[in-house]
C-alpha cells in the first residue's frame, strides 16, 4: 500500500504543496510588498494612505505568470502573455493616487489585463467596473479576482471604447490600454468634474500619465511627467534609494 | 563535385540568411534580427577553426574530408540543421522583454544562436575545405561561392510571393540535396587522391537525403503549412488586434518587401491627434499591417460627414491656413489619417506618394485617388509640380528605440528643401509625429526645417514655423510665407483644446493651457533653440542637449536615433533609472552584439593558435591581418553600397538585394579572373582597389542624386553598372591571397576564419559608424582596410610562434 501511496504523493500532493507555496500569501511576500511600498512607491512621492494600504494588501504575485512570481515585486512591468503587461508597481500606485479617490466613487477601468489594477482600485473606491476585450485575459482575470475575494468588482468582456453605459456616469475612468485618442463615448460617461487617467508610451520604455479632467464641455489634460521625467534640471527620484528587485 | 557543392551551399545559405531576416522581421523586430543573425553567421568562421583543430590531429584531412562521401554528409547535415533550426526558432518561447527577468530566456537565446549557427557552420566547412583542398583553383572556388551567393540573394524574390516565408526557407534548405545522387567523374585528376564512396554508403546517403525531403514535404503540407507559418511577436500590433473578437485577416501578400496582412476588425479606430472636443463616431476602418506592425488604416468615407472627424485632428491646423487648396500632396509612410484630412479640405486634386506597392495598390483601389508608387525623394526629384499643401505622415514603430537603426529620408534637411521647393507661394508643409519626452523628434524636425529655410535664403526662418500639440502628438507646420497673421492657428488651438508650442509671438502661458505639463518643456526647448540659432550658438545647444537632436543630413539619415553615448548616464537618470527602458533601443542592441561578436571572434581566432603544437605550421601575423583586413574591406564596401542605395530605392530590402547580387556576381568574376594573376599582381590590385574606393567616396553622391531623377529601369541599370568596377576588384584580394600568400591547407582554413570573423564584426561596426559618423565614412574605412592589407602584403612575414 505504501508503495502505491508514495508515487501518488509525489505526483499529486507534492506539486500541490509547491503550488500552494507559490500562490498563497506568505510572510515573505508580505515582506516583499512592504519593501515595494516603502522603496519603490512612498520614496517616489506617493503618499495617499489608502493607496499605500491597498498596495500593501493586494498580493501582486497572484497576478503574474508563475514563472515570473519571483519578480512580482520588482521595480518594473512584467509580461503577462498575449503581448500584455502588468504595470510597474509605482505606475499602478501613481495612477490610483492621481484619481484622488475618497472612497465613495464609481470607477470604470478599461483593459482589465491581469486584474491587479482593478483589485487595487477596489480597495480604495466604492464600486469598480472593469472591461476587457481579449477573452482569454478576461476569463483569467475574472476567475482570479473571484478566487481571491474581489467578487464585488464587476467585470465584463467587451469593447471598452464605448464604455459601460448602463452603469454610467462614473466619477473616474482609468484606461490601461495603449490608445492614440481618448474615446469620445468615455468622455460622455464621465461625470462633470470627473477624472480620466491613462498611461502614455510603452510600458517597457518611457512612460508618463495623462489625467483628463472634465469641466462642463471643456477638458484639460494634465501630463504627469514625474513618473519618469524631470528634464535636464535634475531628477526627482532619490538616487540613493535602494530598490528591491527580488523577493527576499 | 566540390565546386558544385560550394555553389549550391553558397546559394542555399545566402537564401537562408535573407529569408531568416524576413522571418525575424515578422516574429520580432529588425534590430533584434540583426542581433541573432550576426552571431549565427559566425558559424561560417567556426568551420575554419574546426579544420585547424582537426589539422593538429589528422594528416591529409583536406583530402579525406573533401571526398565525395564526407561532402555529401556535410550537405545533408546542412539541410537538416537549416530546417531544424528554423522549426525550433519558430517555436522557441524566446521573449526579448523577459531577457532581463528570466534566466531561462538567456538559455533560449543561446540555443537560438547555436542552432542558427549550425547550417552556416556546415556550409562554411565545405567552402573552406574547397579552398584547402584545391589551392591552385582558389579563383574558381571563389567564383563558385560568390555566384552561388548572388543567386541565393535573388532566389527569395520569386519564392516569397509564391510560397511564403516558412515554405521558402524549407525549399532553400533543400536545394543543395540535388547533388546527393551524383558521383564525381572517376577521371577527374583533382580527386585522384580522394576516396570514392562505396555503393552501400551512397545508398545510405541517398536514403538520408530522401528522408529529409519527405520530412520537409510533410512539414510544409501539414495543415496547409501551419507548421511552418511565421507568426508575429505577441507584442506587435497585429497580434494584439487579432485577439479582438470578430477580427480576421482577409488577405495576406508576402514578398521581399515584407508581409502585408489586411485585417478587418470592428474595433479598429485610428485617429491620432483627435481633439477631445470631437463628439461624433469615427468612420469604419480596416488596416494593413507590414510584418505585423506599422499599420496603414483605410477609412470607409461613404458620406461627407465621415470625413468630419479629421477636422478635429491636430494636423488639420495646417489645412486651416489654406482654405481652398487646389493641389495636395500626401506622402504616406504608415498611418493613413492624412487622406481624410485632404478629402475634408475639399482639395481639387490629391496626389499620394506611397512607396510600398501593396499599400499603394490598396489606396488606389479603396479611395480611387491617383497614387504614385515611388520613393518620395525620387518623386520629388522627378516632379516639377507645386502643391498648396504637402502633408507627411509617419508615426514610427510601436516599440520606441526599435527604429534607431532604420534609415529614412523623409526628415533630413535636404528633404525639407525638396518639400519647400515643391510648394506654391502660399504653400504649407505639415508633419505630424508622436510627442516624446524628453523632447527629441520635435526639436530635430524644427531645427531641420529652420536650417532648410535658412539654406534656401528665407529671411527670419523662425517666422515660417509653427508647432502645435495635444497630449500625445505634435504637428509641425512650415509656411512659405511668414506667419504674419497667427489668429487662425490660435483660434483653432483654442477651439480644439490644443496647445501651441511654437508660433511667432506666443507666450509660455499659451503653450501649456489644455494639455498641461509640469512646465511647458517643449515650448522652452524650442524657444531656447530659436534663441541659439539667432545668436549663432546652435552647435553648443546640440552638444549640451542630452539627446542627439541635431538636424540630419542625407549622409546620416536615422530619424529614430537619439542616443548620445557620452550622455547615456544622464538619459538613464532622466528616464527613471530603469535599465529596461534603454534595453530595447537599437543602438544598445548593436553595442551588446558587438561585444558578443568580439568575444566569439577572439575565441575562434585564438583557439587554433592554442591548438598548434610547438614547431607546428607557420602562421604569420601579417597574413592574419591581411585576411582580417580583406574580410573587413569587402564587408565595408558591401554595406556602404547597401546604405547608399536605400536613397535611390527607398527600401532597404531592395537595396540589399540589388547590391548583394551585383557585388557578389562581379566579385565572383573577379575571383575567376584572379586565376590568371601572378603573385606580383596582388600589390597592383590593392592599389587599384584603394583608388577606386576613394573615387567612390568622392564621386558617388552626385551620381546618385542624378540617378534619383531617372526612370525605375534606368535607376536599377545604373545602380548595377556602378557596382561593376568595385565589385570586380573586390573579388581579387581574397583568392589571390589564398593562393600566393599561404602554402598549407590549415593556413587557408585559418584565413577563412579570419575573413569570416572580420565580415561579421564589420557588419556590426558599420551600423554604428553610419549612426555616429555617417554613411560615407564606411567607404573610407574600406579603403583603410585595403591599405592595411596592402601594407601587410608588403611586410616581411613574421612568425609569432617561433
Amino acid at each position: 500500500m505504501k508503495k502505491i501511496l508514495l508515487p501518488f504523493f509525489i505526483l499529486t500532493v507534492l506539486p500541490a504543496l509547491l503550488m500552494a507555496q507559490v500562490l498563497v500569501d506568505s510572510p515573505n511576500y508580505q515582506k516583499a510588498r512592504e519593501k515595494m511600498v516603502s522603496l519603490q512607491i512612498r520614496l517616489r512621492g506617493v503618499s495617499d494612505k489608502k493607496v499605500l494600504n491597498a498596495m500593501n494588501q493586494v498580493p501582486r504575485h497572484r497576478f503574474v505568470p508563475e514563472e515570473l512570481v519571483s519578480k512580482a515585486y520588482a521595480d518594473h512591468p512584467l509580461p503577462i502573455g498575449q503581448g500584455q503587461t502588468i504595470s510597474q508597481p509605482y505606475i499602478v500606485a501613481l495612477m490610483t493616487e492621481k484619481l484622488k479617490l475618497k472612497g465613495d466613487e464609481r470607477i470604470l477601468e478599461i483593459g482589465t489585463g491581469s486584474g491587479y489594477q482593478a483589485a487595487i482600485l477596489a480597495k480604495v473606491a466604492k464600486e469598480v467596473y472593469t472591461m476587457e476585450i481579449k477573452e482569454k485575459l478576461y476569463k483569467k482575470a475574472e476567475s482570479l479576482l473571484r478566487s481571491i475575494g474581489f467578487s464585488k468588482i464587476k467585470t465584463r468582456h467587451g469593447d471598452g471604447y464605448f464604455g459601460w453605459s448602463e452603469a454610467a456616469p462614473f466619477d473616474c475612468i482609468m484606461i490601461t490600454a495603449s490608445i492614440d485618442h481618448i474615446p469620445p463615448p468615455l468622455l460622455k460617461q464621465l461625470k462633470n468634474g470627473g477624472r480620466l487617467i491613462l498611461p502614455l508610451g510603452n510600458p517597457f520604455s518611457y512612460q508618463y500619465l495623462s489625467l483628463v479632467t472634465k469641466h462642463d464641455d471643456e477638458y484639460t489634460v494634465k501630463q504627469i511627467t514625474g513618473v519618469l521625467f524631470v528634464p535636464m534640471t535634475g531628477h526627482a527620484l532619490d538616487q540613493n534609494r535602494r530598490v528591491t528587485n527580488d523577493i527576499p | 563535385m566540390i565546386l558544385a557543392a560550394v555553389f549550391l551551399l553558397s546559394l542555399s545559405s545566402l537564401a537562408f540568411e535573407v529569408l531568416l531576416i524576413r522571418v525575424f522581421s515578422i516574429s520580432q523586430w529588425n534590430h533584434l534580427s540583426f542581433m541573432v543573425i550576426s552571431i549565427a553567421l559566425f558559424g561560417f568562421a567556426a568551420a575554419g577553426t574546426f579544420l585547424n583543430i582537426i589539422d593538429t590531429h589528422k594528416k591529409n584531412w583536406e583530402q579525406r574530408l573533401s571526398a565525395s562521401g564526407p561532402v555529401k554528409i556535410f550537405i545533408i547535415l546542412y539541410t537538416a540543421t537549416a530546417i531544424g533550426s528554423f522549426m525550433v526558432l519558430n517555436r522557441i518561447p524566446l521573449d526579448y522583454f523577459r531577457l532581463p527577468l528570466e534566466t531561462v530566456q538567456i538559455f533560449y537565446l543561446l540555443t537560438t544562436y547555436l542552432l542558427l549557427a549550425l547550417p552556416f557552420f556546415f556550409a562554411g566547412l565545405v567552402i573552406s575545405l574547397a579552398y584547402a583542398f584545391i589551392p591552385e583553383k582558389t579563383g574558381f572556388v571563389y567564383f563558385a561561392s560568390m555566384v552561388g551567393s548572388a543567386c541565393g540573394a535573388i532566389i527569395p524574390v520569386p519564392f516569397l510571393p509564391l510560397l511564403g516565408e516558412g515554405r521558402s526557407i524549407i525549399l532553400a534548405a533543400l536545394i543543395p540535396l540535388i547533388i546527393i545522387p551524383f558521383e564525381r567523374a572517376t577521371t577527374n585528376k583533382t580527386y585522384a587522391k580522394t576516396k570514392n564512396t562505396s555503393r552501400g554508403k551512397r545508398f545510405a546517403l541517398q536514403a538520408s537525403g530522401l528522408f529529409i525531403v519527405l520530412i520537409a514535404g510533410l512539414l510544409v503540407s501539414i495543415g496547409d503549412g501551419t507548421e511552418v507559418k511565421v507568426n508575429p511577436s505577441s507584442y506587435k500590433d497585429l497580434s494584439r488586434v487579432l485577439q479582438f473578437p470578430d477580427t480576421r485577416i482577409f488577405e495576406t501578400v508576402t514578398g521581399l518587401r515584407g508581409r502585408f496582412d489586411s485585417v478587418y476588425s470592428p474595433y479598429t479606430r485610428f485617429a491620432p491627434g483627435l481633439s477631445l472636443k470631437f463628439k461624433g463616431i469615427l468612420p469604419e476602418q480596416w488596416a494593413i499591417y507590414k510584418d505585423g506592425d506599422t499599420p496603414f488604416f483605410s477609412y470607409k468615407l461613404q458620406r461627407q460627414k465621415d470625413e468630419w472627424f479629421s477636422r478635429f485632428t491636430l494636423p488639420y491646423a495646417g489645412y486651416m491656413l489654406v482654405p481652398n487648396p487646389e493641389h495636395i500632396l500626401l506622402i504616406q509612410d504608415g498611418g493613413g489619417s492624412t487622406i481624410p484630412c485632404a478629402m475634408a479640405s475639399g482639395a481639387r486634386s490629391i496626389t499620394i506618394v506611397e512607396q510600398k506597392p501593396q499599400i499603394a495598390y490598396m489606396i488606389r483601389k479603396h479611395y480611387n485617388i491617383p497614387v504614385v508608387n515611388q520613393n518620395p525623394r525620387a518623386f520629388m526629384a522627378q516632379s516639377d509640380k507645386h502643391y498648396d499643401i504637402i502633408h507627411i505622415e509617419n508615426w514610427g514603430g510601436s516599440l520606441p528605440g526599435s527604429d534607431a537603426l532604420t534609415q529614412g529620408y523623409l526628415f533630413t534637411t535636404a528633404s525639407f528643401s525638396e518639400y519647400l521647393n515643391h510648394l506654391t507661394e502660399n504653400g504649407i508643409l505639415i508633419m505630424a509625429r508622436k510627442l516624446l519626452l524628453p523632447p527629441a523628434d520635435l526639436i530635430r524636425l524644427w531645427a531641420g526645417a529652420y536650417e532648410s529655410l535658412s539654406s534656401l535664403r528665407y529671411e527670419n526662418p523662425e517666422q515660417h514655423l509653427a508647432v502645435l500639440r495635444n497630449w500625445s502628438t505634435f504637428t509641425l507646420i512650415v509656411s512659405v510665407k511668414p506667419f504674419n497673421d497667427t489668429v487662425v492657428l490660435k483660434d483653432f488651438a483654442q477651439n480644439m483644446n490644443f496647445d501651441l508650442v511654437y508660433l511667432p509671438g506666443i507666450t509660455k502661458e499659451m503653450a501649456n493651457r489644455f494639455n498641461i505639463f509640469d512646465a511647458p518643456y517643449h515650448f522652452f526647448e524650442i524657444s531656447r533653440l530659436a534663441e541659439a540659432y539667432l545668436s549663432g550658438t546652435e552647435e553648443t545647444y546640440f552638444e549640451t542637449y542630452p539627446l542627439d537632436v541635431a538636424p540630419q543630413s542625407d549622409s546620416r539619415p536615422f530619424p529614430g536615433r537619439f542616443l548620445k553615448w557620452n550622455k547615456l548616464k544622464v538619459l538613464y537618470k532622466i528616464t527613471g533609472s530603469r535599465f529596461y527602458s534603454l534595453f530595447m533601443s537599437g543602438e544598445i542592441v548593436v553595442a551588446i552584439v558587438f561585444f558578443e561578436a568580439l568575444g566569439i571572434a577572439f575565441l575562434l581566432l585564438v583557439l587554433p593558435l592554442i591548438a598548434i603544437p610547438k614547431g607546428g605550421q607557420k602562421l604569420y601575423i601579417s597574413h592574419i591581418i591581411y585576411f582580417l583586413a580583406v574580410g573587413a574591406g569587402f564587408m565595408f564596401v558591401e554595406l556602404f553600397f547597401i546604405k547608399k542605395y536605400i536613397f535611390i530605392f527607398g527600401d532597404p530590402v531592395i537595396s540589399f538585394t540589388v547590391v548583394l547580387t551585383g557585388i557578389l556576381v562581379f566579385s565572383g568574376f573577379g575571383g575567376y579572373c584572379s586565376q590568371r594573376i601572378g603573385p606580383g599582381g596582388l600589390r597592383n590590385v590593392l592599389i587599384a582597389l584603394i583608388a577606386v574606393l576613394i573615387l567612390v567616396f568622392l564621386g558617388l553622391d552626385p551620381i546618385i542624386h542624378r540617378i534619383l531623377g531617372l526612370s525605375k529601369i534606368l535607376q536599377y541599370t545604373l545602380a548595377i553598372l556602378l557596382l561593376i568596377l568595385p565589385g570586380f576588384l573586390l573579388g581579387l584580394p581574397f583568392p589571390l591571397g589564398m593562393r600566393h600568400l599561404l602554402n598549407r591547407p590549415a593556413q587557408r582554413a585559418y584565413a577563412w576564419t579570419a575573413n569570416g570573423c572580420a565580415s561579421v564584426l564589420t557588419s556590426i561596426i558599420s551600423a554604428q559608424i553610419a549612426l555616429s559618423l555617417g554613411i560615407p565614412i564606411i567607404i573610407l574605412c574600406a579603403a583603410a582596410a585595403y591599405l592595411l592589407a596592402f601594407l601587410m602584403n608588403n611586410t616581411k612575414s613574421i612568425n609569432p610562434f617561433k
